[in-house]
């Protein structure tokens, strides 16, 4: 078996004396669709930020293609992982061609001009993910899974071979929602993704990781980590797992009665 | 090919405006007479002292003054994701009114220069706010720029004090210096300015994507392997730097660093290269007449600069923003 990708080593995240992520370690191998799950506050989005260097670690050690990330400027590490988060739409009118653009950025020294290889690598961006018609539209004017999949184009230009997503269905509808992920999922790319609907989860994520108050409580296929025990310990929820009989991947239903309601 | 277009126009009215306001001031000039003056083939002596020794320098600190306000403007707001970001924001102008206070106020007569001493008030009103937002602060710009309110308000209490107790015709002296004007610029002025300025353009030509980046958010600059601290850093001491040398030399100019920004835009679009250039040539543009305005406006008398420019900016401004909203 090839090494893996990413390799998190007992990395840890400590603010003020308090542990937001708790020493875990997971591996990530090329391909990989991993998803990141668990209740509010467990730790999902500061795990993904210390992988792509907005939030530097307390200790431990993440690798990327078995070289430390501590060791790359953060234009090396932007080569390398590209993230697409909840952004709002820009205060200046941007349109949907100069977003896509700046995932140039990382491979630009600061005279480089955009080439026609350039420019057709954004062309071919957008139109993977059914942009194209729209590149000289404002940003502004977006729905909010077009302001998803731009940011997705964004990464293809940063042509980075590790994807994190830190929860690309809020606030999409459901057609959207598989969309994106069916798009994250085509782009051949290893994908890291916080997601807070666990069905989604359970239909597209190779693997998931389970968070729980920072601590990593299981790892690996969806049918180990999502079992009715350990759902309903993590979201404080009664909750039965069963196949879905259509797609037959692991379905997930919640009782509210045990929330008290 | 719109933006392009758009600067070409610019570049030509500019060398056309240029030409022209050398042949406004008391002394009657035609454009052939300021011609043949440029190029050394002008027979009276007193039209050539005239174009070269006073009336040119006073054109280009206008272009150069125009351009660099528009650039650190723009630069400011896209770097801090701000419209209202303005060059004046570390509390420059009440720094500078401070030192020119001071100078011609307090210390005896001919100590101090007036330009000297409103470019030393005015670094020390930015070293101050970058005093106050050292560290973790530089992280939220809103920080910096509620810094600079405060740093102008406290500059210029002492100030008013200061003027308050002045006689008159000292207090007077400083107020009129502060509502800008050219009318002292010289060859030294454009030494000083010019080098400030381009070095100004350079490097933000240099960091556009850098700059762009940042137009989305500072965490999404961040993954794009931006440092945004340290780029607004950079950005924030060069516009401090450069709008202290246009201070110091010609007094405050509202509007220009403000609004010019925002007119650009409309035209040529938000990203960091079409908004620098038009910057630079409409800057300069509209200093260049703002200025011919204030020469000839008055018989024998000069109205100041930052009068001018506030007025008649403001009205331009609010016409424009009334034709796009219909247009809308």
């Amino acid at each position: 078996m090839p090494p893996p990708l990413l390799r998190l080593n007992q990395a840890a995240l400590m603010i003020d004396g308090q542990s937001i992520v708790a020493p875990l370690s997971f591996s990530a191998h090329k391909g990989d669709f991993i998803g990141i799950i668990g209740p509010n506050g467990a730790g999902k989005s500061s795990l993904l930020k210390l992988i792509n260097g907005t939030q530097p670690l307390s200790s431990g050690d993440i690798l990327l293609q078995q070289r430390s990330l501590s060791k790359l400027s953060s234009r090396q590490r932007a080569c390398k992982i590209a993230s697409v988060s909840q952004v709002s739409p820009p205060v200046f009118a941007l349109t949907v061609y100069q977003v896509a653009a700046m995932g140039l950025l990382p491979h630009k020294g600061w005279f480089d001009g955009n080439t026609s290889e350039d420019e057709q690598q954004i062309k071919l961006a957008l139109r993977q993910l059914g942009l194209q018609h729209k590149a000289q539209t404002l940003v502004e004017t977006l729905s909010g899974g077009e302001l998803q999949r731009l940011y997705l184009a964004r990464a293809l230009v940063q042509q980075a071979e590790l994807l994190l997503l830190d929860e690309p269905t809020n606030h999409l509808d459901v057609l959207y929602q598989h969309q994106i992920l069916q798009l994250s999922r085509g782009l051949g790319k290893t994908v890291l993704a916080c997601l807070h609907d666990l069905n989604l989860a359970a239909r597209y994520c190779d693997k998931i990781a389970l968070l729980h108050q920072g601590q990593l409580l299981a790892f690996g296929s969806p049918e180990q980590v999502l079992t009715a025990e350990q759902l309903s310990r993590v979201f404080q929820l009664p909750c039965e797992v069963s196949l879905h009989p259509g797609h037959g991947k692991l379905q997930i239903t919640f009782f509210a009665s045990g929330a008290g309601l | 090919m719109k933006q392009p277009f758009i600067l070409a126009l610019l570049v030509l009215a500019l060398m056309l405006s240029g030409l022209l306001s050398l042949t406004i001031g008391s002394a009657s000039l035609t454009v052939t007479d300021v011609w043949q003056a440029l190029l050394g083939s002008q027979q009276n002596p007193l039209a050539s002292t005239i174009v070269w020794q006073v009336r040119l320098p006073r054109l280009l600190c206008a272009m150069l003054i125009g351009a660099g306000l528009a650039i650190a403007g723009a630069v400011l707001q896209n770097a801090s994701r701000n419209p209202l970001a303005d060059p004046y924001l570390f509390g420059l102008m009440a720094g500078a009114g401070l030192g020119a206070s001071i100078a011609s106020i307090l210390l005896p007569p001919h100590m101090l220069s007036l330009a000297l001493a409103a470019f030393l008030g005015a670094l020390f009103a930015v070293a101050l706010v970058f005093l106050v937002c050292m560290g973790r602060q530089w992280r939220k710009i809103e920080m910096t720029l509620l810094a600079g309110v405060a740093v102008s308000f406290m500059l210029s209490a002492i100030s008013s004090f200061i003027l308050y107790f002045a006689e008159p015709f000292a207090a007077n002296k400083v107020i009129f210096w502060l509502m800008g004007s050219l009318s002292r610029t010289d060859w030294g002025s454009v030494g000083l300015i010019a080098p400030a300025v381009s070095v100004l353009l350079l490097v933000a030509l240099m960091l556009r994507r850098q700059l762009d980046a940042l137009l989305l958010s500072d965490e999404s600059a961040q993954t794009l392997g931006v440092n945004p601290t340290r780029l607004r850093f950079i950005l924030l001491l060069l516009t401090a730097l450069v709008t202290a040398c246009i201070v110091a030399q010609c007094g405050g100019i509202a509007f220009v660093g403000l609004m010019i920004p925002h007119l650009v835009r409309y035209f040529v679009g938000v990203t960091a290269v079409p908004l620098l250039l038009g910057c630079t040539v409409f800057g300069a543009l509209f200093l260049v007449w703002i200025d011919n305005l204030a020469r000839s406006a008055l018989l024998n008398q000069e109205i100041p600069l930052g009068i001018i420019t506030s007025v008649l900016g403001s009205v331009f401004f609010l016409v424009i923003m009334r034709q796009r909203r219909s247009a809308a």
